[in-house]
């Protein structure tokens, strides 16, 4: 075998092989859902705050109105706190 | 349909079309989170309204400073994934129909889909166990 015979079956394959294998287990997730949460990795997103659609909230103001200009500062009374 | 609130942050509500690169969430999962948001909103008449991002510390007091914004009978759902951690706040009109019971065991399960990634599912199971906590309006 030459040279370059030796070096692309004793480098070329492996490295083929590894690459059709990371594609097969990476490839999908990173296209598919480049975005996704994992627990531990840092959080580089701006905050953002959902309301529901005005649509739905036949006898109440949107609280976009209400986060955009706010008035009179509303209490909070209670809730819950979680960790993960 | 978005705008920029006094805190910077995203005001928003709908899917905003295709994925933008500076969303954490696709169209499929925004849609998700609409839908649970409105449909949870509808059936209890309770306001309902997330906040995804990053919390000052101390982290509680932050979350009860952004629900000062809204109204008594409002429901604020704030995630922070980088500190990994929850808040459900609840108003003079909203604590009633919710009690703080009905709000740690919705916490409990939001907490149980997040340690497993799922951002989207732990939001919406909240906000369904908290509408359903709080019953027809």
């Amino acid at each position: 075998m030459s040279v370059v015979e030796t070096v692309l079956v004793f480098a070329g394959i492996p490295l083929a092989i590894t690459l059709i294998l990371a594609v097969g287990v990476f490839g999908r997730s990173a296209t598919h859902q480049p975005n996704r949460y994992r627990p531990g990795r840092p959080w580089t997103f701006a905050p953002a705050w959902y309301v529901p659609h005005p649509d739905a909230l036949a006898h109440t103001e949107s609280p976009r109105v209400a986060i955009e200009g706010s008035t009179t500062p509303t209490a909070a009374i209670g809730g819950a706190s979680g960790e993960w | 349909m978005s705008g920029e609130t006094a805190t910077g942050s995203q005001l928003q509500h709908g899917p905003m079309g295709a994925q933008r690169p500076g969303s954490p969430f696709n169209s499929r999962q925004l849609t998700r989170l609409d839908e649970a948001l409105t449909l949870s909103s509808k059936e209890s008449g309770l306001t309902f309204s997330v906040y995804v991002g990053e919390l000052d510390a101390p982290t509680r007091g932050h979350a009860e400073t952004l629900f000062e914004r809204l109204a008594d009978s409002s429901v604020l759902l704030a995630v922070s994934p980088g500190q990994r951690v929850l808040h459900i706040v609840t108003g003079s009109e909203s604590a009633k129909r919710l009690p703080n019971r009905a709000c740690a065991l919705a916490a409990l399960a939001m907490r149980a889909a997040f340690v497993t990634g799922d951002l989207t599912g732990g939001i919406v199971i909240g906000l369904r166990m908290l509408a359903d906590a709080a019953g027809n309006a």
